[in-house]
């Protein structure tokens, strides 16, 4: 026997024979029945104010645009205002590289220490204020973690309210090879619990939310 | 490594009590953790419900592990992962270093993992010739101390920060410009990143088997999973079986109870799932992705008393809220796995004869299971490891004597009223103004505390004559 | 739970108490009474097997469980001054016997009739002293097994919230363990010290007069520390001093 019929074997010989798949899917989906009696409420009745809330406690910075077209000016106040260049590096996605990024310089490329870069969110989860990003060829992981600033666009129509709102959303679509919820910026207490932020992903969040994104 | 190699549980624990240091740094961080848990529990007025909830989950999937380990490992395949299954810790060693040398690896990152420990990996990579760089910040540090993680969330929080500043001098170059905990982090930060971006295989753990995508799932706060799991050409999953999860859902409903039993966070900075190899077109990601489904003693559990255990999650908040824990440290438990987790799961590892005080080293004050996520009954798990040290006759000597003593007389009231009497006239000898301050066979006791002098008669006996005397007055 | 009147209540000693502090056993004699129970004291009772079920011998706890069982069947409720003794019994009997046949039953009547006592006091009696005064101030420590097996924590509060003069003091870490255990205080008394040295400095912060708790023997753990450092603090039963005794000896003094 080889070491998964030796596994299967033991298991099978303490649990007894296995039951119907359909027994046991029902009742999988019976223990998510009712998820809001196992879960937190929203921090505010509004799905933007109640993500804004949540993000804000983690510290990711916020700002907020009206139209897609205003997020490279909003990228370059964020810019000015840490005092960093203008350049940063962008995901290779339609919605961004589609913009006038006027006078800040893009690049597809992330340096290993890259200073900025800039995404876009594939959702967003007001329960605790996450970001969700899916790997692909318009998105590669490490923008989201080679860079010291990670500023995402989060259009308010990808704003979910829970959880399981996210795994409902894209249940039925081809899983990415990663598929991230990013919840504040990278950070660790592992000297003594006192909380840093930095360890090995970025140190700011900054997140631009579009109201109306139409116009991408 | 067996408990049996390394001094007695007693000898450790007592180098451990006279270390200083030691104490004020599990004190900051399980201090720290439990006021946060208790802040957190008290923002989620759900909690209760959530834990009832996070603990059916996880017995429905331990009822048909069988059906969900086989409906990941189709998935996983599916997405192009390989899956290996390991009986044992040797087993999963072997599997993860012939895939590290088949791709002429060396250098290996890898991300914090309590099972990678459990089946010692880092040994098994360092015998195969393989340069292994931990990433997270905790792991980092007890590797430039070459030390093992002293508490499954904090592996280093027996280090101080003076302590941590001294191995970075030594390890870092250059080294930090101050010892404050930001400077320290950013030197890690310079120090690692080469080594990220420069490795031929990233090994991570996983949090959460996901059976319907086929993906894995772990959760970090640092960032370096990601940075582990993405740039080399393969990635390597090593992952005890109990950690499947029917459903992406599922795995939501268990991490609102990891994280802020853990941290009293809500949610960890980092939540990813990793589902099989890079795809076509992909702008980064690794060419391969293997996953080591680990048995090592868990489908034994699934057939005895301790199977809910496997219930387990990994979060600490029993060693955070442990008296013992917060005394000796995770060290002295001489196993992967410190505190009440660890008291249960070392038996299981290492065998119970080279660790039969951790369930005896506990005062069953049950505030383990008070705080457990998901419900485990940690004191009765250390009860039945007890009764099978007591059946093994592995429990010897003068204590078994004396409770064999003891219960004869127990059983016998009348002869355990009058020994009562004859003891504690005894007693009484030993003491001055209502004080014994020494007592034979009673050093235990009176090293460190005085014991109170009995009355005199003992309530039976006064008992017994008042009830007389009214029969006689009657 | 309302108690049918004049209940029959088979007070269950313990050991501690038996040979340490009788004192004890008569204040819950007397505080019974007052709340209009008959009290008696099975002479069939010994030990109720902790240090046997600690130890993990089974064998010896369950001969001890149908013994006591069978000493207190026809008491219509048993109570004890002690929560890790009510909590043995309450949780421990019906587990250990739940498949003997002939005892299984018997085992869990038992258990459901089983209550510390202060407890038993607040809940099914639904008594409150009257006309106590003790001008003093206490502090209160949560013994673990009534805190987390039986759920005792509002009880000896509101009971000790009767008696004038009394202001109580909050005790830090109040609900963590003080170290005792039972064998484990002198199997592992290295930790011990160190856990019960923590009790003992948080209890002396509070400057309280007196240290009330509902186990003699987390009682004896904590004073005899705390007379070893010299503290001044005075120990109690919780039901001596509900019972008007706190004027005679504290544990460790002589009358």
């Amino acid at each position: 026997m080889n070491a998964r019929q030796r596994i299967l074997t033991a298991i099978r010989g303490s649990t007894g024979a296995q039951r119907p798949v359909a027994v046991i899917a029902a009742e999988a989906a019976a223990l998510l029945g009712r998820p809001e009696v196992a879960r937190p409420g929203l921090a505010a009745p509004e799905l933007r104010e109640a993500f804004a809330l949540k993000a804000a406690a983690v510290g990711t910075t916020i700002d907020h645009l009206d139209r897609m077209a205003e997020v490279p000016a909003a990228v370059r106040r964020y810019l000015d205002a840490q005092g960093l260049p203008a350049a940063v590096a962008l995901q290779p996605a339609a919605a961004l590289a589609g913009l006038d990024w006027g006078g800040i310089a893009t690049h597809p490329d992330i340096a290993p220490d890259e200073a900025v870069g800039v995404g876009l969110a594939e959702w967003g989860i007001a329960e605790g204020g996450s970001l969700v990003i899916h790997s692909g060829p318009d998105n590669p992981v490490l923008l989201a973690f080679l860079t010291l600033h990670h500023v995402l666009v989060l259009r308010e129509d990808r704003l979910l309210p829970h959880l399981e709102d996210y795994a409902l959303a894209v249940q039925d679509n081809p899983q990415p090879r990663n598929a991230i919820l990013i919840t504040g910026p990278s950070g660790t207490t592992d000297i003594e619990g006192s909380y840093v932020r930095g360890a090995h992903g970025p140190g700011f969040l900054h997140v631009i939310m579009v109201r109306d994104s139409s116009d991408l | 490594m067996s408990a049996a190699a390394q001094p007695g549980f007693k000898a450790r624990a007592a180098a451990e009590l006279s270390n200083a240091a030691l104490k004020v740094a599990i004190e900051r961080t399980t201090g720290n953790a439990e006021r946060k848990r208790a802040a957190a529990v008290a923002a989620f007025p759900e909690f209760d419900a959530a834990r009832e909830r996070g603990r059916a989950i996880k017995d429905h999937v331990i009822a048909h592990l069988d059906h969900y380990l086989e409906m990941f490992e189709r998935n996983a395949t599916a997405a192009g992962a390989k899956v290996h299954w390991a009986s044992d810790d040797a087993e999963a060693r072997a599997i993860v270093t012939r895939i590290c040398l088949d791709a002429d690896a060396r250098l290996v990152t890898r991300a914090k993992s309590m099972l990678g420990e459990e089946i010692g990996l880092p040994h098994a990579l360092a015998d195969a010739g393989i340069e292994r760089v931990e990433t997270d910040l905790a792991e980092h540090i007890i590797q430039l101390a070459g030390e093992r993680p002293s508490h499954i969330v904090w592996p280093a929080m027996h280090r101080t920060r003076e302590q941590v500043a001294d191995l970075f001098k030594a390890g870092h170059h250059p080294p930090p410009a101050a010892d404050d905990p930001g400077t320290m982090v950013q030197s890690a930060r310079r120090e690692l990143r080469a080594k990220f971006l420069g490795a031929d295989v990233g090994i991570s753990g996983a949090n959460f088997l996901v059976a319907d995508t086929g993906a894995t799932c772990t959760v970090t706060n640092e960032g370096n999973a990601e940075l582990t799991t993405t740039p080399p050409r393969i990635h390597i999953v090593t992952a005890g079986i109990e950690k499947i999860v029917p459903s992406t859902a599922h795995a939501f409903a268990l991490l609102r109870l990891l994280v802020r039993s853990a941290t009293g966070g809500e949610l960890t900075q980092y939540t990813t799932f990793h589902c099989g190899p890079k795809r076509p077109g992909d702008a980064d990601g690794p060419e391969e992705m293997h996953i080591v489904l680990v048995d090592n003693g868990r489908t034994r559990m699934l057939g005895d008393e301790f199977r809910e255990m496997l219930r387990c999650i990994r979060c600490g908040a029993c060693m955070n809220h442990c008296v013992v824990y917060r005394q000796i440290g995770g060290h002295a438990y001489g196993g992967t796995y410190p505190g009440p987790m660890g008291a249960v799961l070392t038996p299981v590892l290492d065998g119970l004869a080279a660790s039969r005080d951790l369930p005896h080293a506990c005062t069953m004050n049950g505030r383990c299971a008070e705080v457990c996520p998901v419900g485990i009954p940690i004191p009765t798990l250390l009860r039945a490891w007890r009764r099978r040290s007591w059946r093994a006759g592995l429990e010897n000597g003068v204590p078994r004597l004396a409770i064999g003593v003891w219960a004869m007389a127990a059983r016998r009231p009348r002869l355990y009223r009058l020994a009562s009497r004859v003891g504690v006239r005894a007693l009484r000898l030993f003491g001055r103004r209502g004080w014994i301050r020494s007592l034979p066979l009673a050093g235990g006791w009176t090293a460190y505390r005085d014991l109170p002098r009995p009355a005199g008669r003992t309530f039976m006996e006064q008992y017994r004559a008042n009830q007389a005397a009214k029969g006689a007055r009657r | 739970m309302p108690a049918k009147p004049n209940p029959r209540v088979g007070l269950f000693v313990t050991c501690l108490v038996d040979a340490i502090r009788p004192g004890i056993g008569f204040a819950a004699i007397q505080l019974l009474e007052e709340a209009g129970c008959r009290v008696e004291v099975p002479q069939g009772q010994t030990c109720c097997g902790q240090p046997a079920l600690n130890s993990g011998d089974d064998e010896d706890t369950a001969r001890l469980a149908r013994q006591t069982i069978a000493a207190f069947e026809d008491c219509d409720y048993v109570v004890l001054p002690s929560g890790s003794c009510a909590g043995t019994m309450v949780h421990a009997y019906p587990d250990l016997l739940a498949r003997d046949p002939k005892w299984a039953a018997r085992a869990a009547a038992f258990a459901a009739k089983t209550h510390e006592i202060t407890s038993f006091l607040v809940d099914v009696m639904d008594y409150r002293p009257r006309g106590r005064r003790l001008d003093a101030t206490a502090t209160y420590h949560d013994s673990c097994a009534g805190l987390r097996e039986l759920n005792i924590a509002a009880q000896p509060r509101a009971l000790l919230s009767h008696v004038e003069g009394l202001a109580m003091r909050g005790l830090e870490g109040n609900d963590v363990c003080c170290g005792f255990g039972g064998t484990f205080c002198v199997k592992y008394s290295t930790i011990s010290n160190a856990i019960v040295t923590e009790k003992a400095e948080a209890i002396e912060r509070t400057g309280a007069d007196l240290l009330l708790a509902g186990d003699l023997g987390c009682l004896m753990n904590m004073a005899g520390k705390l007379h070893r450092r010299g503290a001044r603090t005075r120990c109690f039963h919780t039901i001596e001093v509900l019972a008007g005794r706190a004027d005679g000896p504290a544990i460790g003094e002589e009358g």
